[in-house]
């Protein structure tokens, strides 16, 4: 099964599967959907295509493209099926080869540029974007897309999931972190010369664009999709500036990044599960052209408590990143994996425990790298241990983390203002602490009389009874095991 | 009648009788509810007092008990000329 090229494509594969839903009935852009796609995830029930929107007609929205393991593996073209170690394999295969580079094509072969306004005509309000959640602070236009700019000096393109609040017909108002690329580009280049940053928002992107958008990885977005994809992703030039987008995306905003004119953003819902960080001043983005396709379909990612995409495919993807990271140093890690449930929050290592203060090691890296900010808690655990299944993980924590030497906290290191339990100081100025839960046993034990023998069926009864009890399972009387 | 909804930190913050400089957005059905002006203004406790309603909602957007009335005297133009 070949990956679906467009956000299209990915509805018709995901409603072929029974992982999307048709919802022919109109729905109000105002809490309805946002609703509808939260008691999704929550559910983690099919991803909901809602073709009519009241005042909105020849508009249509797909919510929770990305919140279900399933869906992840349709949008690379694996059996739905998919075990989440298989995915995750698969993602490390085409992410170790070469990078596939876009390939530009013209404006009468980019369906996004079927209808364009420009000028008088440019109104956010045209578009249905949607209230998400009652009581935020706007109508979310980007909640599940990607903000393009470009390094003005190096020239690399970024694609990044910045949320962006309509506030008036024209202006957009986002949170962009100061460690951000963007963040880094606004903060390094464009804000002490008083320059506008041009921008560009797609919306509606292909689903493996938008998991390049989300992967925190050194690969150029528009490459790594590619490489994702098994094939060149397809741009095209903006009408406003020199930026260059998906050809097949639902709707593109054009723009400019303001460096000296704040307006409020926020509150919003967001991954952790609440509304953290407050109303503030923010990132303004004008907005000077919109394009759109013909009935086009604006995707909705509603964040709240687990799970969704926010949740899902950002662990996917960090986890992954880092176990790359940590094979590159010559670690011998066996897996790491973040469980969505803990909002990205926590990474599980599997390490060969080979030597001392390996699991530091890990830490130090972790936190250390450009993947860093966004979670706070790293817990090593060794080999044998399955950090896919939380029961072992969650054993493994609390029988073998001493409680006064496993623990090891970092203070004052960079945080996201998003962390639920930071202090209103920390949250304003990014400021975090981490910590480390090593769970290995150390290296100096005696691994014959000082490190405890885990009991368990599977550790202290030779082969031949385990295959015995297990033949005679259901002989015993028991009913099947799944 | 308009209506319209701001966001504080304390309700404190909307002194009565005063002229106050506001960030508010429209709740009149539309399509351009939920979008937003800077206005200077004056509000009242008293729901008769000004033709327009405020509601108001707090930091992480709850919605607050209390109503106003409100008289928008001006919208205020903050955004640079460059952009418009």
């Amino acid at each position: 099964m070949a990956a679906p090229r467009s956000n299209r494509e990915f509805i018709e594969a995901c409603v072929r599967s029974g992982d999307a839903v048709r919802i022919k009935q109109e729905v109000d852009w105002e809490n309805e959907a946002g609703a509808i796609v939260r008691r999704a995830c929550e559910l983690a029930a099919p991803a909901p295509f809602m073709e009519q929107i009241k005042g909105y007609p020849g508009f249509s929205y797909f919510g929770a493209p990305l919140s279900t393991y399933r869906r992840m593996a349709i949008s690379l073209g694996m059996d739905p099926a998919s075990s989440l170690p298989e995915i995750g394999q698969e993602y490390l295969k085409r992410t170790n080869g070469e990078p596939v580079a876009p390939v530009l094509v013209d404006r009468k072969d980019a369906p996004c540029k079927e209808n364009i306004l420009m000028g008088g005509d440019v109104d956010l309000c045209k578009l249905p974007v949607p209230l998400v959640h009652d009581g935020d602070g706007g109508r979310y236009v980007g909640t599940w897309h990607a903000v393009v700019t470009k390094h003005p000096v190096r020239g690399d393109v970024n694609w990044g999931m910045y949320r962006q609040m309509m506030f008036d017909s024209r202006t957009m108002s986002g949170a962009v972190f100061p460690f951000s690329d963007l963040g880094k580009a606004l903060n390094d280049y464009y804000l002490p010369r008083g320059e506008s940053c041009p921008f560009a928002t797609a919306i509606g992107l292909s689903p493996l664009a938008a998991m390049a958008a989300c992967a925190p990885s050194p690969i150029p977005e528009p490459e790594l999709t590619g490489m994702l994809a098994g094939e060149a992703v397809k741009l095209v030039k903006c009408e406003t500036n020199d930026l260059e987008v998906p050809a097949d995306a639902e709707i593109i905003l054009e723009g400019e990044i303001c460096p000296d004119y704040k307006v409020e953003e926020g509150p919003f819902g967001e991954y952790t599960g609440y509304r953290t960080s407050p109303r503030d001043f923010r990132v303004t983005f004008r907005v000077n052209c919109i394009t759109y396709r013909n009935n086009a379909t604006m995707t909705i990612s509603n964040m709240g408590v687990p799970q969704d995409e926010g949740q899902l495919l950002r662990s996917f993807s960090l986890g992954l990143e880092l176990e790359k990271l940590l094979k590159s140093q010559g670690i011998p890690v066996t897996g790491v994996y973040m469980h969505p449930r803990s909002t990205h929050h926590m990474m599980i290592v599997g390490v060969k425990p080979t030597y001392s203060g390996i699991a530091q090691q890990i830490a130090q890296l972790a936190f250390g790298s450009k993947l860093g900010p966004w979670f706070h808690m790293v817990m090593v655990v060794d080999d044998k241990t399955d950090i896919y299944n939380w029961d072992e993980v969650y054993h493994a924590f609390c029988t073998r983390c001493h409680p006064a030497s496993g623990i090891h906290i970092y203070r004052n290191t960079t945080g996201t203002p998003l962390y639920p339990f930071a202090t209103p100081h920390e949250r304003k100025y990014s400021i975090g602490s981490k910590v480390l839960f090593d769970c290995l046993w150390p290296v100096d034990w005696d691994p014959v009389n000082d490190v405890p023998t885990l009991v368990s069926f599977k550790n202290v009864y030779p082969r031949e009874i385990q295959d015995k009890v297990l033949a005679n399972w259901t002989a015993y009387g028991y009913p099947p095991v799944k | 009648m308009n209506q319209w909804e701001v966001f504080v930190s304390s309700e404190k913050e909307l002194v009565e009788d005063t002229d106050l400089e506001l960030t508010i957005r429209t709740l009149n059905p539309g399509m351009h509810k939920f979008t937003y002006k800077r206005v200077k203004c004056q509000v009242s406790a008293d729901l008769k007092k000004h033709a327009d309603q405020l509601q108001v909602r707090l930091g992480r957007g709850q919605l607050s008990n209390s109503r106003f009335s409100i008289q928008v005297l001006d919208e205020v133009r903050r955004m640079p000329a460059k952009y418009l």
